[in-house]
């Protein structure tokens, strides 16, 4: 897994896939859904699709791939390396989504929360497979929400595949499991290579799981808040320890879509009043106001 | 009593020292969309300028975990940008002497501009173009800004002498 | 100027962020003082603004300040709340020490300027009196005698107006150059890049133009002014929000004055009499059927005063 484009740039987000296996074009396939890093306030969050032909899921299964979370680290590898050997049957493709990306996503004028952002990244990689030509017939989807609703919109989106999500689909279906191990392995490594895009001089890597409920996650967060900055891009601003850390120990910040009180309307005219209150009886003229601009008062 | 202060504080000039203005440092120069409520010094260079990106529609960058997007703007045609701090007390008694030695050679004002009680002012840096930030959208031609930084030229043409008859 | 007031330590300085003429930097060469900021009082309300004076030519200049909601500045490795944006800009002074000729006049007399322009609050207006060319300034706005090789001023209104109106006339044409949005009809969307100019009308430009001048002069003189350069009256929606001294002036336009004629009810007379002037002209070729006549105008003003 070459993750060097993600090292370059992991400001944003960042594709990565096998090459399709041949076999793949023309048979038709399996294809699983995971995420890995959904829930941890650091690093990337990580989609990963997997497929192979039906004709081969016994050979997936023979690999002996299970539920990434039930794996170590070092079987998650040794799981992976084995899937790329077999890559004349197995394909995979993954995005890594930053947590700069998860923070502005979240934080938007306009919110764009976790579940849409999953749903649509989780669609982009069954499509992205369909484009590059496998015969998919199958989607298998480890929920994120309400398998319902979830498995309703998907199904709409591709209604020549049939389509199946379920909780933990990851323990149930290989294919699945497999797309887990992509997805963790890939998130793993993002991780323990993260290049800070902050030039930080003293920088502490020691940052545990990167959940909110580790001591030595929230330990790190406290220790690298700026005043000013907040955190590092590494962290998910979006996430209620980091805002709470941010509420005690950072500045106020003030945005034009800000929650507070009397922002537009009245206010701002009333500012040009603000240095003394008897002040001018006229307002300037149309093209000052157009343009922020008024004589200056003070210095 | 409040008023006397305010009158007096008023008639305080502000002396704007001219040498400083000849060869200030460049300066980087940001303006973003949001109200940070503090004055002092703060890491720019470590969090911020090394995580702004070229993208398609301009520049990227993130702050505070909201995206901006920003583009250059230039000073009007025939200005300077300068950033300007006023001189401290203890700052002034150094500068005050040497100002005194180097005056004798030069030009006297044509009376006692500065009385000890006004304030003194120096360009720090000078600047002929900055970015400015948008949140989440490039702030554009339309932007107040855009429009306030075509004030000289029409200020000019509102200033300018009149003809004669 | 109360800025300074608050101490602190070098390191928590506030920073001014300022775009200056470029050849204010020759200034240095001069002297090693010469550049000051000082309050005056600002035509338009009285009240006290900056403007910077350089006493190495001397110029008098103008500071306005670019202020929005929600900014702040990073000036290299700091954060500078308030996101402010100042503009020193040439000024002609005629406009501040028409202030002070204005108020001077209701003694009603010939003074000489150094009696004239004295200002307890602005007590720095006197460097007014240093500035080039103010006998040539002088003229455009007030009659002069000497007496004693001592000349003495008297405001005329009749030449201000004329004055003015050259103002008007050299902003209008800078507004199209520059390409100002001055449209009545779009006000949400500030700026045009082209396109928009041709569609807005002559009678925009004088208004937006008058408009603009009267930020630099009392109240009562830019109505004078809006008279002389026969404005019809704004549609509402287009007026600064009104003030608390919207109502029209208490006082009758000076009987003594020529522009007593303007209080006619006879407009054609007027057109007669008087040579035209550009803004004038720009006027008179807008079609104004369907704008309030000029009659109602001055007639519902008379209905007012009484």
């Amino acid at each position: 897994m070459d993750l060097s484009e993600l090292e370059r740039d992991n400001t944003g987000r960042c594709r990565l896939s096998s090459p399709v296996p041949p076999v793949c074009l023309k048979e038709p396939c399996v294809l699983g859904v995971d995420e890995a890093g959904r829930g941890p306030v650091l690093g990337p969050m990580v989609y990963a699709i997997c497929y192979c032909p039906l004709s081969r899921l016994e050979d997936l299964e023979a690999l002996k791939v299970a539920d990434s979370k039930t794996l170590s680290e070092s079987e998650r590898d040794r799981l992976f390396a084995k899937m790329e050997e077999d890559k004349d049957f197995v394909g995979w493709a993954l995005d890594v989504l930053s947590p700069n990306l998860i923070s502005t996503s979240m934080l938007g004028r306009v919110k764009y929360n976790l579940n849409a952002l999953s749903h649509d990244t989780a669609t982009g990689l069954v499509q992205f497979a369909l484009d590059q030509g496998v015969n998919v017939a199958q989607v298998f989807v480890d929920t994120v929400g309400l398998p319902e609703t979830y498995q309703e919109r998907l199904q709409q989106r591709f209604p020549g595949i049939e389509v199946t999500v379920k909780a933990k689909a990851d323990a149930l279906y290989p294919v699945v499991s497999a797309a887990s191990i992509c997805a963790k392995v890939a998130r793993d490594r993002a991780v323990k290579n993260w290049k800070f895009v902050e030039k930080l001089p003293d920088l502490d890597t020691d940052y545990g799981s990167g959940y909110p409920n580790d001591p030595k996650t929230k330990a790190w967060l406290r220790k690298h808040v700026d005043p000013v900055f907040g955190f590092p891009q590494f962290v998910r601003f979006s996430w209620r320890t980091a805002q709470s850390i941010l509420e005690s120990e950072a500045e106020d910040v003030m945005w034009e879509d800000s929650e507070t009180g009397n922002q537009e309307g009245p206010g701002k005219i009333k500012s040009y009043f603000s240095e003394s209150p008897q002040s001018c009886p006229r307002l300037p003229h149309r093209y000052f106001q157009e343009r922020g601009l008024k004589s200056a008062t003070v210095l | 009593m409040e008023n006397s202060y305010e009158e007096s504080i008023d008639k305080r000039r502000v002396h704007l020292r001219p040498d400083t203005l000849r060869d200030p440092a460049p300066v980087s120069l940001h303006l973003l969309p949001c109200e940070v409520p503090v004055n002092r010094p703060t890491p720019v260079g470590c969090f911020f300028t090394p995580a702004i990106r070229l993208g398609p529609d301009g520049l990227e960058a993130s702050f505070r975990g909201r995206s901006l997007r920003g583009e250059e703007v230039v000073v009007p045609p025939g200005f300077v940008g300068y950033v300007m701090t006023e001189e401290k007390a203890e700052m002034l008694v150094g500068k005050q002497s040497d100002h005194e030695r180097e005056q004798q050679e030069l030009v006297e004002p044509p009376e006692a501009l500065e009385r000890d009680f006004d304030r003194f002012m120096g360009a720090t840096a000078s600047f002929s173009s900055f970015t400015v930030w948008g949140l989440e959208s490039i702030p554009g031609p339309d932007a107040k800004l855009r429009g306030a930084l075509s004030w000289p030229s029409l200020a000019a043409a509102i200033h300018a002498q009149v003809p004669e008859d | 100027m109360a800025r300074g007031a608050d101490g602190g330590d070098g390191a928590r300085v506030w920073q001014h962020v300022f775009l200056l003429p470029e050849y204010l930097k020759d200034a240095s060469k001069k002297t090693k003082s010469g550049l000051v900021f000082v309050k005056l009082a600002n035509p338009c309300s009285g009240e006290g603004a900056i403007y910077l004076f350089n006493m190495c030519l001397p110029q008098l200049f103008e500071i306005k300040v670019f202020k929005e909601k929600n900014r702040s500045w990073f000036i290299n490795e700091s954060v500078q709340s308030g996101g402010l944006l100042h503009f020193a800009t040439p000024m002609d002074p005629l406009f501040l020490l028409l202030h002070y000729l204005i108020k001077a006049d209701k003694e009603g007399k010939f003074q000489p300027l150094d009696q004239v322009v004295m200002d307890d609050m602005f007590p720095d207006c006197i460097l007014l009196l240093k500035l080039p060319e103010l006998e040539k300034l002088l003229r455009h706005v007030t009659e002069e005698k000497e007496i004693d090789k001592k000349k003495y001023y008297k405001y005329s209104k009749e030449k201000t107006l004329k004055w003015l109106e050259k103002k008007v006339n050299q902003t209008m044409a800078a507004l199209k150059t520059n390409k100002v949005n001055v449209s009545a009809r779009v006000q949400s969307t500030a700026f045009f890049s082209g396109g928009q100019v041709s569609s807005d009308k002559e009678e925009d430009y004088v208004r937006y133009a008058h408009g603009l001048i009267s930020d630099y002069i009392p109240k009562q003189l830019s109505d004078d002014l809006s008279k002389y350069l026969k404005l019809p009256e704004p549609p509402a929606s287009v007026r600064n929000p009104p003030s608390k001294k919207a109502k029209l002036s208490d006082e009758p336009v000076q009987a003594k004055e020529d522009y007593t004629k303007f209080n006619s009810k006879d407009f054609k007379t007027v057109k007669k009499n008087s040579k035209m002037t550009a803004a004038q002209k720009a006027l008179a070729k807008v079609d104004k059927s369907g704008m309030k006549s000029i009659d109602s105008f001055f007639g519902a003003k008379h209905v007012k005063k009484k």
